[in-house]
């Protein structure tokens, strides 16, 4: 399975920022897209590949750290490089809770920029594996009946057959079934995989 | 001879007889005339009057009678015993006293008239028989009882008569003249028909015996003459002294009438004069009243006006001061006269206050200016005195007149606004400097993150094998790029800095620096600072904009101002001169403050460099810009002697627009 080439953008409204940027980032064999503007950016169509962000903190109608801001209440979790031409200490501190992998000062070190986009290209990747490992396990749970869906919390929770069955007035032998169907379609070795996976997803132990 | 019992035949000598008549109408009159003068008289001159009188009237009547006897002529001689004719002239005398006397009284009654005419007519009658008695004739003389008692009736009856007469008469008035004369003769008349009526009642017979002759005369025509003359001289002497006396008393009364007319007429004047007098007084007195209220009124008013009230002669001594200006210094009215207020005047303020006093009177302006004033209690307030000349119609200065006002909150309130203005215009610079250097941050880095990161590019793309010559180029074409906009973010911030488009006109430097001076009083006055100009006349006109050159102006004038804040070793002193030179003119600015070193004096144009904690060091650098704009120069000269700044500026003959 070949991965798609990681993208770095550019939002910075200086032209020949951009320009550098890219040709330096573009240097090292790293697909680079430029945008004036946070706007710009957020109509853009990107392509679904590792990629991070490299903004500017002043920005024509947004500031940077407000963009952050917004993207996070957007949902769209991208890591971004933050670069100022005057930056202050309280901005850099509110950039970095916010989940800001670096803050760079103009003028940068070139090096510091690279390594800054490494680290969030990585970030992305362990992200984007992270999603499509739940998306897999959210399907197979989709598979389940709603019997199965109704024992999983249970026995996850590390409750015998015997007492499941009383749970939801079957037969102990059903509750068996239904284990071996659940753990097959889930595609779990044991039930401490099963365990794992009900986490991942979210899905709470039941407590007797 | 005769027989013894025939009765002589007795006759009258009727020419005597009329004498006798006459003789007792005069003596009538003098009685007449007699009574009114005794009437009028009073005390001693009564008693002379009366005496008198009585004298003349007694003689007069006595006259008459003896004239009457002399008048009967008998056939045998008639002597006359003297001592009883003597009497019987005494008798008449007395009768005329107490006639005179009686008629002189205040009232005339009943019993008085009555007593008065038995008493006269009684004495009358007794004069004319005594008198008779005197007779020495060879014959005897017999009485008739009837014509006796007739006689003396007709005597008491013409005594009543005459009695009521005179003090009918005695009021001397006009118009009685005649009366007088009338009652005169019926008075005179009467005595005569009495006396003729006791001579009809004797009569003589004839005897033997030879008559007592001794003390006898007998009466001679001369001696009968001699009477009468000496009666008529009598009578005439009474009634003439009688009538000069009393026109002489009328003159008196007359005069005194006219005198007393014009004393009541001049009482009159008086009282009208007196009325007319009070009248004025009690005018004067509501006048004087109504003047005294309105000037308590003033003087409530200027006594309770809230600020401090004088006057002044045109010499410049105070001659008034109200009551609030006396409570405020403590200085009595006497103290604070003359130039006793200068007391009361700031020590720091004296002399600046004689000053703007003396400008005024030289002037004969208003004045308007601010000093401190001691208060009783020693802490000193600021004032605003105000002062105006008074002028008569000729225009002469009489007297100035002025308040003074307490302006202490408003000073402090002032000062307070000041503060906090500067204070606030410090903040402003502050954040201004803050935005400035953000602004200049960003805009510099910019196009130094495109040259640095460029930059490393081409290093990169230079370290590999195969490098890429043609992006190469482009990296370093775009790092030219970001270095001249790098250069030009530098000149704009500059530009900016210097506001608006210049704009040149031509100009009189001196025109602003008068304008510059009015435009930073506020300051220089606060900071204590005396600012002086030396400008120097007939100086060639400038091409410039008036705007920037007051900049750069107020901006030197502010650095020295800054300079001098802390100054307190010498006076703060700032001179702003204006010279000609060769190409044009020469603006000089020096203050007394620390001056500058040599070092100072270089860098101190350069952008970003200060000496002062709050600066931002663009003020002097823009200066210059401003200033070679102009193709002036702006430097400044080291020296420890106060920081000199000075500019050119080409005259507008020579500039280059």
């Amino acid at each position: 399975m070949t991965e798609p080439a990681p993208t770095v953008f550019v939002v910075d409204d200086d032209p020949s920022v951009r320009r550098a940027i890219k040709r330096l980032v573009g240097s090292v064999g790293l697909e680079v897209e430029l945008f004036e503007s946070a706007q710009e950016f957020l109509r853009s169509k990107r392509a679904d590949a590792p990629s991070c962000l490299v903004l500017d903190i002043r920005l024509p109608g947004i500031s940077g750290l407000d963009f952050q801001r917004e993207l996070a209440q957007a949902n769209i979790h991208i890591p971004i490089i933050f670069i100022t031409a005057h930056g202050d200490i309280p901005m850099t501190v509110r950039a970095m809770k916010a989940g800001a992998v670096e803050f760079l000062t103009k003028p940068f070190r070139d090096q510091d920029l690279l390594d800054a986009i490494q680290i969030a290209l990585e970030r992305d990747r362990a992200r984007r594996q992270q999603e499509a490992e739940i998306a897999t396990l959210r399907e197979r749970f989709e598979s389940l009946t709603p019997r199965e869906r109704e024992v999983l919390p249970l026995v996850v929770s590390g409750m015998l057959n015997k007492q499941i069955a009383a749970e939801i007035g079957t037969s102990e032998t059903t509750v068996k079934v239904h284990r071996g169907q659940l753990m097959r379609k889930m595609g779990a070795d044991s039930l401490a995989d099963l365990v794992r996976m009900a986490e991942r997803m979210g899905i709470s132990s039941k407590a007797a | 001879m005769l027989s013894a019992n025939a009765v002589m035949t007795g006759s009258y000598d009727y020419g005597e007889v009329a004498r006798s008549v006459l003789i007792a109408i005069a003596a009538s009159y003098a009685a007449l005339d007699l009574a009114g003068r005794v009437t009028a008289a009073s005390g001693r001159t009564r008693a002379a009057w009366l005496t008198g009188g009585a004298i003349a009237m007694g003689i007069g009547i006595w006259a008459m009678h003896f004239k009457g006897m002399l008048a009967f002529r008998l056939p045998v001689q008639v002597s006359y015993y003297w001592p009883t004719v003597l009497l019987s002239l005494l008798v008449a005398i007395l009768a005329s006293a107490f006639a005179l006397y009686v008629v002189s009284r205040q009232k005339l009654g009943w019993a008085r008239a009555l007593t008065g005419s038995f008493v006269m007519g009684g004495g009358i009658a007794a004069m004319h028989y005594i008198g008779m008695a005197a007779m020495r004739l060879a014959a005897v003389t017999r009485f008739a009882a009837l014509l006796v008692t007739l006689s003396v009736v007709l005597a008491i009856v013409f005594s009543f008569a005459a009695l009521m007469l005179a003090f009918d008469l005695r009021e001397e008035t006009k118009g009685t003249a005649l009366r007088k004369i009338a009652s005169a003769v019926v008075m005179g008349v009467a005595v005569s028909a009495m006396h003729y009526t006791g001579m009809a009642a004797a009569s003589f017979m004839p005897s033997a015996v030879p008559p007592n002759l001794s003390h006898a005369v007998s009466i001679s025509p001369l001696g009968n003459n001699g009477i009468v003359i000496v009666t008529i001289l009598v009578l005439g002497t009474a009634i003439l002294t009688s009538s000069v006396d009393r026109l002489t008393e009328a003159e008196v009364r007359r005069l005194n009438e006219g005198l007393e007319q014009r004393v009541v007429e001049r009482t009159r004047q008086l009282t009208a004069a007196n009325e007319q007098l009070r009248r004025e007084i009690a005018e004067r007195q509501r006048a004087e009243d109504a003047l005294r209220r309105s000037e308590d009124r003033l003087r409530s008013v200027i006594d309770t006006i809230p600020a401090l009230v004088w006057s002044k002669m045109p010499d410049g001594s105070a001659d008034f001061f109200n009551q609030r200006f006396r409570e405020y210094t403590g200085l009595s009215v006497e103290e604070g006269l003359g130039e006793g207020w200068l007391k009361a005047f700031h020590p720091e303020d004296r002399a600046s206050s004689v000053d703007e006093w003396r400008s005024a009177f030289a002037t004969g302006k208003p004045f308007e200016f601010e000093a401190r004033l001691r208060r009783a209690d020693g802490e000193y307030r600021w004032f605003l005195l105000r002062g105006v000349p008074l002028r008569d119609e000729l225009g002469n200065i009489i007297k100035w007149y002025g308040t003074t006002t307490d302006i202490e909150d408003r000073k402090r309130a002032e000062w307070a606004l000041q503060e906090a203005q500067a204070g606030l215009s410090h903040v402003t610079r502050v954040m201004a400097m803050g935005e400035l250097v953000a602004s200049i941050a960003h805009e510099v880095n910019q196009p130094l993150t495109g040259v640095v990161t460029n930059a490393n590019f081409c290093l990169r793309q230079l370290a590999s094998e195969t490098p890429n010559l043609e992006k190469l180029r482009e990296a370093i074409a775009e790092i030219v790029n970001d270095g001249t906009r790098a250069s030009a973010v530098i000149s704009r911030i500059r530009a900016l800095l210097m506001k608006g488009a210049p704009e040149r006109v031509e100009l009189d430097i001196n025109e602003i620096i008068q304008e510059v001076a009015v435009l930073v009083r506020n300051e220089v006055t606060r900071n204590r600072i005396s600012l002086r100009n030396d400008l120097a006349p007939d100086l060639p006109r400038v091409l410039g904009d008036r705007v920037q050159l007051q900049q750069v102006l107020i901006n030197l004038v502010m650095n020295g101002i800054d300079a001098m804040r802390t100054l307190t070793d010498r006076s703060r002193e700032l001179l702003i001169k204006s010279a000609k030179n060769p190409s044009g003119v020469l603006i000089q600015v020096h203050d007394s403050g620390p001056g500058l070193d040599l070092e100072q004096a270089d860098r101190i144009f350069e952008p970003f460099f200060t000496t002062k904690p709050e600066g931002i060091g663009m003020g002097l650098s823009i200066s210059r810009s401003i200033v070679e704009s102009h193709g002036g120069r702006l430097w400044a000269v080291p020296g420890s002697n106060g920081a000199l700044f000075q500019f050119t500026l080409p005259s507008s003959a020579n500039s280059v627009s």
